[in-house]
Formats: C-alpha cells, structure tokens, sequence
C-alpha cells in the first residue's frame, strides 16, 4: 500500500519498473545477513527425494526445525529427477505420437507428414521435471526448511557432516536423524552401465537418438514402460523377463497375460522364462545371450542399446552407517522397527532405503506417518492398501491381493470382472482392451484385491483403494452411483458381477 | 439422518434436575440404598417443546448406562434426538416403553437406581410429579451442547433378545454416528433390524465401521467367526513383514568405496569480486535539511540510502548463469507470471556497505559531475571507468556515514555478478544525487 503511494508520486521509480514492492521489506532483508549460524534442529533428513521432502515439509508444518541435505542438487530425488515424472512425460508424448501416426486415420483425422523431434521431446520432459523440482525447493522454503545440498554422512549419532557441492564442509546436529536415501539401480553383472549403449532407467529417459533394436532386460513395470516408449518411437524393442509372466511378481497372473497380449500386438517381443546369460559390447553394437530359464538352446540377441531394468536397491553408500553401528539386511536395507526407528531409536528410516516396496507414494506415506511418529507418538500406514500402476498403453493398475496371491495362502475368494468392450464409454473411444477385475470374501463379500487393465487405469484404481482401505463390499460400490457414461461404470459393473450379475454383460 | 440426530444430542440434564428435586422423598425410605430410586421424566428437547414420541430405549430396564450412553431417543415433530445420561446408573424400570406417542414433557417415563442398588430391593418411588410450570425455566439448559461421546466404549448391552449376536465381550459396539455403508443399510431395512439390533452387531471393519459380512453374520447367514477372521488377515497385510530380518553379515564395504570414487571433486570456491562506487550525499543533505525546516521532520540518512537501495534492486540484469528462483518457477506452474529468465531481468538483494573516506579531499575517481549540480545523463555514469579501485578506497575507508566527504558504496558479490553489481550500485548513486527527496515525500 505504502509503495502504491510511492508509486504515484516517484518519477524516479518509473525508469526502474517499479516492481510495487515495500521499502518495508528492507528491515527483513537487513536483519537477515545477522542471522546466526543453525543451532540443534528437531529433525536432520538424509535425503531430498520423496520421502525426505514430504517429510522436511510435514515437519515444518508441525512447528519443528528441519534441515534437509540432498546431494543430486535438485530435489525430489529419483521419482521427479530421473523415474516417475520423466518417464510419465516420455510415455505421455510418445503416445501421442504414435496415435497420430497409427491411429487419428480411422477416427477421422488425417494428418499430413508426421516427424518427431526427440530434443523437442527431451526438452519438454526436462521443462516438467524441472518446474516440479523448483516448485518442491519453493514448499521446503514456503515451510521453513533449511535446505543444504551437499553429501551427508554420520559422524556421531547426533552429528552429520555434510561435504557441501558447492565446496567446502559442515555438519548439522538433530535431536531427530531421518535416513531417506533412497534407491539406485540394481546392475547386471557382467554390464557395465555406461548409460550410452547400455542403459539403466536413468539413461532410458535420456537417449539422443532412438535405437534401432533395443533389448530390455527385466519385464518389469520400468521395463515395460520405457519398451513402450521407444517401441513407439520406432524401435524394434524385446523384452527378457526370468519369469513366466511379466509385470513383476505383485501383478495378477491373467493382468499380466492380457497386457503381455495387448503389448505384443503394439509390437514388443517378449522372452519370458528366459535368463540372460552375458552381454558383450562390440562396438557400437551389443550381443546378449540368452537361453530358456528352464534350460534350452541357447540364442543371441543383438541390440544397439541394452536396457538394464532388473530392479533397484536401497542405496546407502557413503551414508557412514558403520560409524554409528548401524546395520542393513542382506538386501541392503537399513533396518527398522514398526515405528521406523534404527536400533538407535532418534535414527529412523524411510522410503526404499528400508523394507516394503519401492515406490514413490509409499515413500510419501511413510514420511507423513514418521513425523507424526516423532511429534505425536503415533503415525499410521496401511501397507495392505498400497496400489501400483504401470502406465503402459491401456494402464495397468491394481491394489490389494491377486488371484496367485489368493490362492497360495488358501483364501476362499469370488471372481467379479466387466470388460471395457461393454462399456459405453470406452466404445465410443474406441479404447475397448482391458478389463476390471474384482477380488471378494465369498462369504463376507469384503474386497480382497482390485486389477485393472484399461484406459486411465491409474486414476481408476483410487475408487478401489479408497473401498479397500474403508472394508468395503462389492456391494458397496455396486450400490453406489456412477455417472454415465464414464469408464468408472466398467468399475461398477465388475462390482456388481461379483456378488451378483453385472447388467451390461 | 444419523449425523444430525448427533448434532441434536442433548443430555438429559433435566433428569439430573428432577433427581434433585425428589431427594426430598429419600428421608421416608428405610433401606439405605433405597434412597437412590428416582423418576426419570420426559425431558424438553427445545424451549417450544410440549410433547414428544419415544421413538426407542437404547437401555432395557435392568441394564447400568454409564454417564454419556445414550438412554433413550426421542422424536418431536422436529427432529429426532438422542438423550444421554448424565451420571451413571441402573435402569430400574420403563414407564412408557418404544413407541410411545405424545409424551407430555415432564411426565414421569421411568425410574432410575444408582448403580450398586439392588433393584429388587427397591420400591418405586411414588406416583409421578405432574407437570411442572418450572419446565420452562429449566429448558435453555437443554441447549448446552453435550459433550462428546462416541469415542468412549458403552459398555455392550446385554439383550437375552439377541442370541445369536456374537458380542464379543469388551468389544466395542459403538455410537455409530457416520452414514452406514450402501450394503449395510440395505441389508438393515431388508431384514427389518431395527436400530437397537444394529448396535449390538460386531463390527469388525477399519474404526469400529459395520461390515456387510458382519451384518451377515448378525443375521446368521453366514458363519458368525467369518468377519473377524477376514479382518484379521486385513490387520496382518497392514504391517510391514519385519520378521525374519537376515542382517546382512559382513560391513558393506564395496558399497562404501564406489561411492567414495562416484564423490566428485568439490568444485573451487566462487570467486568474490569488490564493485565499489564514490556517492555524494550532499544532495541528499540539502533534501533532508529542506524537509527538516518545511515540515520539521527529520529524517536519517538511512532511510534516504534504505529507500534508494530498495529502488535500485529492481529489475537488475540478470546475473550469469541465472536461474530462475523458485518462487518464480512455481508462479509459472500457476500461471500467474513468467519467469523472470525470460526477460533477463530479476529483483537483486543487494545492501550495500557504506563508508566514508576520512580526508574530504583525498584523491578519488569522483565523477565530475558529483560535486556539479547540473543534471547528469544516465550514460555519463554507465560509460563511466569501471570499478574505481577497491583497494586505494579501502585503506582509507572508515566505517559510517560521512556527511560531508563523499562516501563509498560498495558490494561484495560472486565474480560473476560483477555487472549486475555495477548497475546496482549506479542506480543507487543516481537516486540519490539527484532527487533524494522523492524517494521520501
């Protein structure tokens, strides 16, 4: 207000475009450079990633001194710098350019000569990831977090000492340690990742030109998304899988058969139940051999570039974990008690440094529930009602238990599914591949589990978590309205198809 | 419906009232737990009201209530509402039972017995007090909000009604405040339970929530364990499976070393450049004094220099290797502004050091036009000699303001920010060997 006035009244402020802030605002940027050196803070977090930073700013919103050391330089750690979100841009365009060149035609629109620009499309991944890092650098500092990039390592139980990136070494004190490092990519042996022409996720997102045949090792959800991605760019791509179905060990056996169906016809080749025996760069090109799990002949693949996707591992290294004497299963991960707590109960641990699956929402749960922890003694997370989505084209999503897992504990189940080719809505955009499918008590009629494949699958799996994680029946969502005509309604009607009939098929 | 018969919970105040009033018959009574029994009447829910139904007892004659439970639910016309009781005790017997129709408000609807009483024992206490004009008074109190009570466990109401409820002792069959799931309520209506039947079904589903399997087992269509035992795997699929932790055997030490190698080497300090730049404050003087003598304000040096380094912060050239900050980046998330980058141009947070050289006529690139009063063009000062020696000044500089030599000007920045600085510190000059007294006025 005070600079409104100014404003009218100082021509000299008119040749410096004035900006309307208030000379007000000098008092504070004056007493700032006096500003002491940090005292003990209430919690020091390892780690900037998803668990770190959520916790660094539900910490802040609880009133208590955080600091938050993260090394990359950027924060949101892996998901937004190098996995979910690049991938998610990656997936999101690419598919877009594959429907304009495969399939506007019979829907209508004809478009002339379609080209891809690759940087164009690396640039507008790497204009989303860097807006979001930005922005969580912005809530840590909107939150009161002290934010040093550097490398953090324990010197004591209280004290960690952080070898600042921009030179230089401090050290921060916490009455309250959270160790949130995250994860790294689990190498081949016998590959040496050089991210060029063999490739781990990070270098999957990162490619400068697209490859002519590309060989993924590991039919998982990273694999099978970036095999998406450059299959629809143009690469010849197949999948190894060790395993008799892909997706991971945690899909349903007939999701997993219906998407391998529906990814083959987009045009990957899969190799399941086949063990990769050893790769040889020669050159510019890649021989990978390959022989059938059960024992078989053996085969060579060639490729251009190969993607190393077997799945990731906590990653601790550098953390001095030794110095305090603090110990990590035989897969590495740090480890904890119920409350998240090490055996020195101010250290705790979170996220896919620790057990559970490695995923970016549960990271973010955990770190909700630790500070709640610290603050409030109690803090709660239902690892029974965590989803997983793979954003392949339909989507893939589920939550809860599957079929496999069902049967081999023994549990009684009843089967409810509704195809998307009865579904009005998935008609008319001709996207008609995929099902839901509904796992129930048959006695109770209580929701054990909820598979998806389809359109939007991912966004469709929250309706089923949110029923799972409130004890719901099928016939609770049967019984509740959805609109028309919407894909939900297929989520509706295998619903009802569980305890009764679906209406529609 | 449910939620707002909570929010019209009124606690039955009035009955405590009347236990009051009746001590008076205690003195009569031979027994000394007998002194105890007492009437419950009808109480008013709202100033206005006269008469109301009895919809339901949620404590059957004979059963304790425990201060909080809920006694009895009352409809008027209005609304139906909940009556808790106020302490505890022992319901001794029912006057007017489920369904009672227009009630007169203070009529006498049961007796009541202080827990520990023997109920055998006592006699009802004499015929009801008729309605008493002191219900007016009494009513406004009704409107005190109850406080709340679902959160603390009723003890299970024993009903030889309910045989095949499997009301496991201790367990918890709560208020249920919060709507009832699709599947449970129609489950409810179609096998006609009414609502003291749903109170005393188990449930076993996240919160205390009913389950349509437990309403299933209530009904005996399914096995009566079923419930609990598909909640007990959901309670186990809840936790992290820490057991069978296998500690890993020797100290990971590979791990260690590749890390140490991947620790790049820590990248040379930045490089600290000095921009420094002679200020007249002579004009600024001259405004001050004017102001002084015309309005009989004064007002320091300091606000003049705050006022002038505030100004000149705006929209400097964007440094080298600018990034754009944060709070920029998220407003372009938004949409609300465009990133500063763009236009080569942010806000800089520069205060700069002031000091004056201690001999006034000490040799100093003092611009010519510093001591001049003529106007000065802008591209005099920006095509003027660059940084004018920090170290020549430095020796001589002393801390403070000097009024009458020249004073310094000077930044410490990032070698890189060396132009920004300049600008900056330009500005700053011009401001206030110009038109110091607008920055004031």
């Amino acid at each position: 207000m005070l600079s409104q006035k100014l404003l009218g009244r100082t021509a000299v402020r008119s040749a410096f475009k004035p900006s309307g802030s208030s000379p007000i605002v000098l008092a504070s940027r004056w007493s700032r450079t006096y500003a002491t050196q940090s005292e003990e803070k209430d919690l020091v977090i390892i780690g900037g990633g998803v668990a770190g930073y959520v916790a660094a700013i539900k910490a802040g919103q609880e009133g208590m001194k955080v600091a938050c050391i993260e090394k990359r330089g950027t924060l949101g750690g892996t998901c937004l710098n190098v996995g979910c979100i690049p991938s998610k841009s990656l997936l999101n365009n690419s598919h877009l350019y594959h429907q304009i060149l495969h399939d506007t035609k019979h829907r209508g629109i004809e478009v002339g000569d379609v080209k891809l620009n690759l940087q164009q499309l690396m640039k507008a991944k790497d204009t989303s990831v860097n807006g979001l890092t930005k922005g969580v650098e912005f809530l840590l500092k909107k939150n009161g977090v002290e934010y040093i990039k550097g490398t953090g390592s324990f010197q004591d139980e209280h004290t960690i000492k952080v070898e600042l990136n921009d030179g230089g070494e401090t050290s921060v004190t916490g009455k309250n340690i959270l160790i949130a490092t995250g994860s790294e990519v689990t190498p081949f042996p016998g590959l040496t990742i050089d991210e060029k022409t063999v490739i781990s996720s990070t270098g999957a997102i990162a490619l400068e030109k697209v490859p002519e045949k590309l060989v993924v090792i590991g039919g998982g959800i990273i694999g099978l998304e970036m095999a998406s991605v450059w299959s629809r760019l143009g690469s010849k791509v197949t999948v190894v899988e060790y395993l008799d179905q892909i997706g991971g060990p945690g899909m349903d056996t007939e999701v997993a058969k219906g998407i391998q169906k529906i990814l083959k016809k987009q045009g990957i080749n899969f190799k399941t139940g086949t063990k990769v025996l050893s790769g040889e760069k020669t050159g510019e090109e890649v021989k990978v051999q390959v022989e059938a799990a059960k024992g078989g002949k053996e085969e060579t693949l060639d490729a251009d570039v190969v993607l190393v996707a077997i799945g990731r591992r906590p990653y601790t290294g550098g953390l001095g974990l030794e110095n305090i004497g603090l110990e990590v299963d035989e897969r590495g991960r740090v480890i904890i008690d119920s409350e998240y707590r090490t055996k020195i109960p101010h250290i705790r641990c979170v996220g896919d440094a620790t057990f559970g699956p490695m995923l970016a929402h549960k990271a973010e749960e955990e770190a909700v529930a630790v500070v709640e922890y610290i603050k409030k003694g109690y803090g709660h997370v239902n690892y029974g009602c965590i989803p997983s989505v793979m954003y392949t084209f339909p989507e893939v999503a589920w939550v809860g238990q599957s079929e496999q897992d069902l049967k081999k504990a023994d549990i009684p189940y009843r089967v409810g599914t509704f195809p998307f080719s009865a579904n009005s809505r998935a008609k008319t955009n001709l996207d008609t591949e995929g099902f839901v499918k509904i796992l129930a008590d048959p006695e109770t009629d209580r929701l054990l589990g909820i598979h998806i494949i389809g359109p939007n699958a991912g966004e469709m799996i929250a309706e089923g978590t949110l029923a799972l994680e409130y004890g719901a029946s099928s016939e609770d969502i049967a019984r509740t309205c959805h609109a028309h005509p919407t894909l939900s309604e297929a989520f509706k009607e295998a619903a009802m198809a569980t305890h009764a009939k679906a209406i529609h098929f | 419906m449910a939620s707002f018969a909570a929010a019209c919970r009124v606690s039955a105040r009035l009955a405590t009232r009347r236990l009051q009033q009746d001590v008076t018959a205690k003195s009569f009574r031979t027994s000394a737990a007998a002194l105890a029994a007492q009437n419950f009447t009808m109480p008013a829910l709202s100033p206005t009201m006269t008469e109301g139904n009895i919809a339901s007892w949620k404590i059957k004659e004979g059963e304790k209530f425990q201060a909080g439970d809920v006694l009895l639910e009352i409809e008027t016309d209005k609304a139906t509402m909940d009556v808790e009781a106020q302490e505890d005790g022992i319901m001794m017997k029912i006057m007017h039972g489920d369904g009672s129709k227009s009630v007169q408000v203070g009529t006498r609807i049961a007796v009541v017995a202080e827990e520990g009483d023997d109920i055998s024992a006592l006699e009802i206490p004499a015929g009801e007090v008729s309605a008493q004009p002191a219900k007016a008074a009494e009513a406004p109190d009704t409107h005190t909000p109850a406080p709340p009570n679902p959160s603390e466990p009723a003890e299970p109401p024993k009903s030889d009604a309910t045989p095949k409820a499997a009301v496991k002792p201790g367990h918890r069959t709560s208020n249920r405040t919060y709507p009832l799931y699709p599947s449970v309520e129609h489950l409810i209506k179609v096998n006609g339970l009414d609502k003291s039947e749903v109170q005393q079904i188990t449930p076993t589903g996240p919160n205390g929530r009913l389950l349509k399997g437990d309403v299933l087992a209530y009904l005996g269509k399914i096995n009566a364990d079923i419930p609990a035992k598909v909640e007990s795997r959901f309670e186990k699929q809840s936790h992290l499976d820490l057991s069978n932790i296998k500690v890993a055997a020797a100290k990971p030490a590979p791990v260690e070393k590749s890390a140490k190698e991947a620790a790049p080497a820590p990248p040379p300090a930045p490089v600290k450049a000095t921009v420094a730049l002679p200020v007249s404050l002579s004009a600024v003087i001259q405004a001050q004094k004017k102001i002084n003598d015309s309005l009989g304000i004064f007002l320091p040096l300091s606000t003049f220099i705050a006022r002038a380094t505030d100004l000149a912060n705006d929209e400097l050239p964007a440094p080298k290797g600018y990034q754009p900050t944060a709070d920029e980046l998220f407003n372009q998330v938004l949409g609300v502004d465009r990133v500063r980058g763009e236009a080569k141009v942010s806000r800089g947070a520069y205060i700069p050091q002031v000091g004056s050289l201690s001999p006034p006529g000490a040799v100093l690139p003092k611009p010519a036009a510093a001591s001049g009063k003529k106007k000065k063009d802008i591209f005099d000062i920006l095509a003027a000699s660059p940084s004018p020696k920090p170290k020549a000044t430095a020796s001589k500089l002393s801390p403070g303001l000097s009024a009458v030599g020249p004073n310094v000007f000077s930044l410490q920045v990032p070698k890189d920010e060396e132009k920004r600085a300049k600008v900056f510190l330009e500005r700053v000059k011009l401001v206030l060997e110009n038109e110091p007294g607008r920055l004031v006025l």
